[in-house]
């Protein structure tokens, strides 16, 4: 991961909404992950509403008060199922 | 699919053919011989998605890396948490057929009421913590990705509140080892 890009991953429902699984996007500065969603939602208004989305940054889970930064894996999905 | 040589080593697995519950308990067994007075295991199976709407199968995406990273960190937790000497996940990814199996657990403690707490606390929270999505397709043919169930988010917040750790405890110690199974999809 170079430069001012992150890598977005997308799962299951979300991926099939998009139809990607995986894309870079370009981010200028670090953004929340609530204005970083709102414009996943203007690429993607399928997936409204965002709200309900949940993230993982860097493999983590991250609420929507996190913050992105530049070089940053973002995974968007919806609640999990597993067990 | 059959069932291949088990990595009955590792802590937590995520892999796509089914696993061996009986060799993975004996694993467990073995490596805390002399010590465990208890196992406690919990079997997970693809059971109808309602009674009215018989499932034909189960498709799992997973996160991987994350996936793995996620359960162990439930494991290291119940580790801390509850006073036990080993824990083993294993859940399966891919299309899985209707009462096939999805999901082991096993912990060994000193103690059963340990180990019950610990494999319910385990299985609870990989449920709205492990990044895993289910796709139900039924007999009818109609398909579709399963909600997140309020009652599973209630359950994980109940582990992460002191005040409501004993009842959730007591509710853990009247659970049978393999019992009421079909909770891997309720």
């Amino acid at each position: 991961m170079t430069g001012k890009t992150i890598k977005v991953l997308y799962f299951a429902q979300v991926a099939e909404l998009t139809r990607q699984r995986e894309e870079n996007w370009t981010i200028d500065a670090p953004i929340s992950a609530a204005e970083w969603l709102s414009r996943l939602e203007v690429r993607y208004p399928q997936l409204a509403p965002v709200a309900r989305l949940k993230l993982a940054i860097n493999q983590h889970h991250a609420p929507h008060d996190s913050v992105i930064h530049p070089g940053d894996e973002v995974a968007v999905f919806e609640p999990v199922t597993g067990g | 699919m059959g069932i291949v040589q088990e990595n009955t080593a590792a802590m937590v697995t995520v892999q796509e053919h089914d696993f061996d519950a009986a060799a993975l308990t004996a694993q467990l067994r073995d490596d805390t011989a002399g010590k465990a007075g208890a196992i406690v295991t919990f079997i997970g199976y693809v059971r109808d998605y309602a009674p009215d709407a018989p499932t034909h199968t189960l498709f799992l995406e997973h996160y991987p890396g994350m996936c793995e990273r996620e359960i162990t960190q439930l494991c290291e937790t119940a580790k801390q948490r509850w006073d036990i000497l080993d824990c083993k996940v294993v859940h399966r990814v891919g299309e899985l057929h209707h009462k096939e199996q999805i999901v082991y657990v096993g912990v060994a403690s000193a103690h059963r009421g340990q180990a019950f707490r610990a494999a319910e606390f385990i299985i609870d929270t990989l449920k709205t913590r492990a990044p895993f999505w289910k796709r139900e397709t039924l007999s009818s043919g109609k398909q579709f990705w399963v909600q997140q169930r309020e009652s599973d988010a209630r359950k994980t917040a109940s582990w992460a509140d002191p005040a409501t750790l004993e009842d959730a405890a007591s509710t853990a110690s009247n659970t049978g080892a393999t019992a009421d199974a079909g909770n891997a999809t309720s």
